[in-house]
């Protein structure tokens, strides 16, 4: 295999941010040079099990890099070790491997989008498609003093979805965390949002 | 949200989606390689009317067999990249599922144990009547199989 | 009785596969190239895996047609098939082209339910009925495809033609009431099946409109 004269990428990190990973390290420069980077990964059982076998990531083999969407390569919920390693022509610098191996269950949740409308006496909901691995917990209720929140869970995602029949003259407001199946965890509520019957959206 | 629920054995964190997406990335090639299509693994008298009960010692003797005799050897031959993937996904699913199965060891549910013990049985023994590279492409091409019977747990 | 042919005289026939709605599981497939006009005809067999040898269809033994009826061959859904054709021309014929290995319980589509609308001033009532599984004869006692996906749901889609909003539900039992309606007001609704396993092809149904009647309060002033 080719002479090892670059040096190895440093700093490798992963940002992981609503079950989107991305995992970047600082560029090997050639001055006048393209750097090609491949990106390899291991899950706990192969690390255990089989410690010689790394998986090639499915995006970035090889990518121009600094940063390789490891997405779909993370597919379970155990840690995983990622590896870099740089290239340019014959040449291949070292491995550089994740100081840390990274598991999913460590990503940012934050409160989802929503869209909160009305047609007729219908309250209906749109929330943004984050993927396969969400649900919704909508939270709604009537705004009066004393009343009873509503939690209903919706799977679609993207499309409107009927949360309620309100009644006429009535204000309901509205609010939403996700709720990640693989994981267990939940994000924050979103801001509340309020729409009145035979009116439009109110401000909280 | 979704979990297993073997009888008393619950499990939670595994998406069975993305076992069947996994899967579904994989099946024609390693089901185009079984050859020896008159033999079926996991065929009916392993995995039909199992109650609730015994579910959870089948699929935790199911779950290690495929963790260290199936997949453990498979993954270094498997030189298409998309079949390396769907291994490891299914390799570090089953691994969290067979790691958070706990069947009771009590005295008074042996014969549920041994009736368990008895269907894994019947599908070691046809594994092993195999030549070992075609009995695990043939259990790896079964998976459809396996997931289907762990989606009537899946609530 | 079989005719004797020269195997590998012929193309083999192309994209065989299965095509299955509702456990209906039909073998097709289109007819070799390059013999355009020629008076071909086909010869399938059928396998169940795990078993030991390949079975004849005889109804579809030297057919015109490019399609063969296995619903009756395949109808334990939970085993799974193989199925193979070959083309047959004069003394020539090809050699087997094969399917993959088919699951018709994971594989089969599910088609939508049957939908009953009826309404009054403001509401709507829907009325689901479960697909039904493919029966040989009509008079055999029918079996819904909720007895074989337990957990059938369905996605039922709302549109107000007069607002142009579309909101949609996911519900499991077969009786919808949608309330508090716009009087006079056509709504149209179509309904998707949905089965747990992997993502599977549905068939949506046909979209069904019905208009909710005047408001008579306002038609007595």
């Amino acid at each position: 295999d080719g002479v090892t004269v670059l040096p190895a990428p440093q700093n490798l990190s992963v940002q992981s941010t609503n079950m989107k990973h991305l995992l970047t390290w600082s560029p090997v420069t050639v001055p006048g040079e393209i750097i090609y980077y491949f990106v390899e990964y291991q899950g706990e059982y192969e690390s255990l099990y089989m410690s010689h076998i790394w998986i090639p990531s499915s995006w970035c083999s090889p990518t121009e890099g600094p940063e390789c969407d490891i997405t779909d390569d993370i597919t379970a919920t155990v840690p995983y070790k990622l590896r870099v390693r740089a290239t340019l022509g014959s040449q291949t610098s070292a491995w550089s491997t994740l100081q840390h191996p990274f598991n999913r269950n460590s990503t940012t949740l934050t409160p989802p989008v929503m869209e909160v409308t009305k047609d007729g006496f219908h309250l209906v909901i749109k929330l943004e498609d984050l993927g396969p691995q969400f649900e919704f917990l909508v939270a709604y209720w009537r705004r009066e003093p004393g009343a009873k929140e509503h939690v209903k869970v919706v799977r679609s995602r993207g499309i409107p979805v009927h949360l309620e029949t309100m009644e006429p003259g009535a204000a309901y407001c509205v609010k939403v965390q996700t709720f990640v199946k693989a994981i267990r965890r939940h994000s924050p509520f979103s801001q509340a949002e309020c729409v009145k019957v035979q009116g439009e959206t109110l401000p909280l | 949200g979704q979990e297993f629920q073997f009888g008393p054995c619950r499990v939670e964190g595994v998406v069975l989606q993305e076992l069947w997406e996994a899967f579904r990335a994989m099946k024609d090639i390693v089901q185009a390689k079984d050859n020896i299509t008159s033999v079926r693994l996991l065929r009916k008298e392993v995995l039909q009317n199992v109650s609730d009960t015994e579910s959870c010692y089948l699929i935790r003797a199911l779950l290690k067999f495929y963790l260290n005799t199936v997949f453990k050897n498979s993954l270094d031959k498997a030189a298409d990249s998309r079949i390396r993937k769907s291994f490891s996904t299914l390799a570090n699913n089953f691994f969290v599922i067979a790691s958070k199965l706990q069947p009771s060891q009590e005295k008074e549910m042996f014969s549920t144990s041994e009736s368990a013990r008895r269907r894994f049985l019947l599908f070691q023994r046809a594994f092993q009547q195999l030549d070992i590279q075609a009995a695990q492409t043939k259990a790896f091409g079964e998976v459809d199989i396996l997931l289907t019977w762990m989606e009537k747990f899946y609530q | 009785r079989a005719v004797l042919c020269i195997s590998g005289g012929l193309p083999k026939p192309t994209n065989i596969t299965f095509l299955s709605i509702n456990m209906r599981n039909i073998l097709q497939w289109s007819p070799p190239e390059g013999l355009q006009g020629a008076e071909v005809t086909y010869t399938v067999q059928y396998f169940i895996y795990g078993q030991k040898k390949w079975l004849n269809k005889s109804e579809c033994r030297n057919i015109n047609r490019t399609c063969c009826d296995l619903s009756v061959e395949t109808s334990d859904y939970e085993h799974q098939y193989y199925a193979k054709v070959k083309a047959i021309w004069e003394t020539n014929c090809s050699k087997w082209v094969e399917t993959g290995r088919f699951y018709p319980f994971l594989e089969t589509q599910i088609g939508p339910p049957g939908i009953a609308l009826s309404t009054d001033e403001k509401s709507i009532s829907i009325v689901l009925t479960a697909p039904e599984k493919w029966k040989r004869n009509p008079e055999d006692s029918s079996v819904s495809m909720q007895q074989i996906y337990s957990n059938l749901k369905y996605n039922v889609s709302i549109y107000n033609t007069k607002s142009n909003k579309t909101w949609s539900q996911c519900v499991t039992n077969h009786t919808l009431v949608l309330g508090w309606l716009e009087p006079d007001t056509l709504y149209c609704v179509h309904v998707l099946s949905l089965a747990p396993g992997p993502p599977r092809l549905a068939q949506p149904s046909e979209k069904q409109c019905v208009r909710t009647l005047k408001d008579q309060t306002s038609a007595l002033k």
